[in-house]
């Protein structure tokens, strides 16, 4: 049995696998990507000794950067399959092409996070077992948890048709990829929106504004992915792609700013406890003016609407900025859920009690997190190694 | 079958701290301060001296709820926070993977880590070490030196508890969030 009748795939010797075209950029990207993996490795190291001890977090702070991290890559993933599926399932001409590379990218940011998850969920193996033998059906975590499985099964198996240039199979199981998808990620919203105990956070808000930022997300990544296909020299489909897109990203980001425009004076609205006085800090803070709102949101705005969407180029590096201010996004968001202590009079624990919970990410954490990154990279390497992510003639149809 | 709950008497809570060592030294719970099932919630005396408001300052005892609609237990993914036959909200340390998920949907942050099972652990109403003797006292309760605590069963009428709120005013925390907690403070 030969698996290469099944999964066509590009055969290397050693040799080959590691050679690439020695330009400045490529050798940056190799030296990033193994000081990335070698700075997870050192964080594992640590988190190995001394366990969640190595970590910032605290009974009042108990998710921390990892968990937003987490966040960051799984909606990296879905993002990317919503934004392939308008080609291969909804049949959007310009997007046709995209499907393989973004479904490639799909399966290893949802992979990247997992890496994560483990250091972060104090029992993995714990997790699968009762995930199943005793499944907490009221819990989103579990719904979360157990769609993410599903999708990425099925995403894997719309790579694996659409490589087997079998697009009826592959359309099914995009479309289910891209439901079950959906139905995670918006899950991953309600984990946050269901808390009662959290007034910031609880409500609709989340589970809806997870699947738009997921889609922003995905278009960043498309555009940084052909940027680095292509380095800067789009064949015309691949131009008319970028364009299209990124007339759909304005869009996306118009409506994302009046999402953020809304919460923030419903939160502020009215004065609520736990919820205006968090929503003040929140939106005072340098984390969401320069973090989420200028290099999220504001500065890829700009470019899409002074250049009508035609500066595609310009766009490859406001995706830089773009997906920095995603990961502010992902982090205020956990962090902010958890700033109001629970009990203003409980002060058993300080000499002061504190009016918002403190938490700073330990280096540990940094390297985890941030190291995650390198084994993205790696992934994408070997996957644009064996299988051939370049769109072809019959992937237009 | 019980629904065991507390009555806290709060008012005439002194501060002294003898319920949270007796939760360690019973449960074996781990030192630490944020190793806790149980605290006293303080608020200071307000205003500046000498307008120093005497009558703001109080001291609230406090413990897990154990709330009847407890979402601690709904967002369990691996049902290890549980009920017990005793109404009582528990944890199977077995069952826990330690997603902390719990301690961010419990109201009153009465949750932490123990770092023997790393698994999250809280008030059980001394469920191991005395309900299962057949004792129907808890360790805060009985150390308490003046008595700040009524334990007992909340479904029996003759119960001292059940008396007791019959006949006194009393509030619970947070009670808006539904959580139908078993705290029950008295005023
Ligand atoms: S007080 Fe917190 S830990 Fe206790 S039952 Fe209620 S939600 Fe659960
Ligand atoms: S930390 Fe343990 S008890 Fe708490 S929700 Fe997760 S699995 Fe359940
Ligand atoms: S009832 Fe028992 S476990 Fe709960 S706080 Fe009191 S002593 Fe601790």
């Amino acid at each position: 049995m030969q698996l290469s009748k099944y999964l066509p795939y590009n055969k290397h010797t050693l040799k080959s696998f590691f050679s690439f075209e020695r330009t400045p950029l490529n050798m940056f990207m190799v030296g990033l990507s193994f000081a990335l993996v070698g700075m997870l490795g050192f964080g594992i190291i640590e988190y190995l000794l001394q366990g969640h001890h190595a970590y910032g977090v605290t009974r009042q702070h108990a998710w921390g950067l990892l968990i937003a991290m987490y966040v960051f890559f799984v909606v990296s993933s879905t993002g990317l399959c919503i934004i392939s599926s308008m080609g291969h399932v909804s049949n959007i001409k310009a997007f046709q092409i995209i499907g393989r590379r973004a479904i490639a990218g799909a399966i290893i940011m949802i992979l990247s996070g997992f890496v994560v998850l483990v250091f972060e969920i104090g029992h993995p193996v714990r997790m699968v077992i009762y995930n199943v033998l005793t499944p907490g059906f009221t819990s989103a975590i579990w719904w979360m948890g157990t769609l993410y499985g599903l999708y990425l099964v099925f995403i894997i198996l719309e790579f694996f048709f659409l490589n087997n240039e079998n697009h009826k199979y592959s359309k099914i199981f995009g479309l289910s990829g891209l439901i079950v998808g959906l139905a995670a990620h918006s899950n991953l919203g309600a984990v946050f929106g269901f808390l009662v105990a959290r007034p910031i956070a609880n409500g609709v808000f989340f589970p809806l504004y997870f699947i738009l930022s997921a889609m922003v997300t995905g278009s960043y990544l498309i555009f940084l992915i052909y940027g680095w296909r292509y380095k800067m020299k789009f064949p015309p489909e691949v131009e008319h792609m970028l364009h299209t897109l990124a007339k759909v990203l304005g869009l996306l980001l118009a409506v994302l700013i009046f999402f953020e425009v809304w919460r923030s004076l419903t939160a502020v609205y009215g004065g609520m406890p736990e919820r205006a006085d968090i929503a003040i800090h929140m939106i005072m803070g340098a984390n969401f003016l320069v973090g989420e709102m200028l290099l999220g949101i504001l500065i890829p705005f700009t470019i899409i609407i002074i250049s009508k969407g035609k500066a595609i180029k310009t766009m490859v590096y406001a995706s830089v900025t773009g997906m920095v201010g995603i990961f502010f996004m992902r982090y205020d968001l956990v962090h902010d859920t958890q700033l109001a202590p629970m009990l203003n009079l409980k002060i058993r624990e300080y000499s002061v009690a504190p009016s918002l919970v403190e938490y700073i990410p330990t280096s540990t954490e940094w390297m985890i997190s941030i190291g995650a990154l390198g084994v993205s990279f790696i992934m994408y390497y070997t996957a644009d190694k064996f299988f051939n992510l370049d769109h072809k003639e019959s992937d237009i149809h | 079958m019980a629904r065991y709950g507390m009555a806290l008497d709060y008012k005439s809570c002194i501060n002294c701290k003898a319920c949270e060592s007796a939760c360690k030294e019973e449960n074996g719970i781990l030192l630490g301060a944020d190793k806790h099932r149980i605290w006293v919630g303080v608020n200071d005396i307000a205003g500046i001296f000498p307008d120093l408001s005497i009558g703001s300052s109080s001291f609230e005892p406090s413990q897990c709820q154990q709330c009847d609609n407890a979402p601690c237990q709904e967002v369990c993914p691996t049902s290890a926070t549980y009920y017990d036959d005793n109404g009582v909200v528990r944890v199977n340390p077995d069952q826990c993977i330690l997603c902390t998920y719990c301690m961010q949907a419990c109201p009153y942050d009465a949750r932490y880590i123990d770092d023997r099972t790393l698994t999250v652990d809280k008030c059980n109403f001394c469920s191991d070490t005395r309900l299962a003797n057949g004792e129907t006292t808890t360790a805060c309760q009985a150390t308490c030196p003046t008595k700040v605590r009524i334990f007992g069963d909340l479904d029996d009428p003759t119960s001292e508890i059940s008396q007791v709120l019959r006949d006194r005013e009393h509030y619970s925390l947070k009670e808006h969030l539904g959580t139908k907690p078993k705290l029950f403070y008295l005023t």
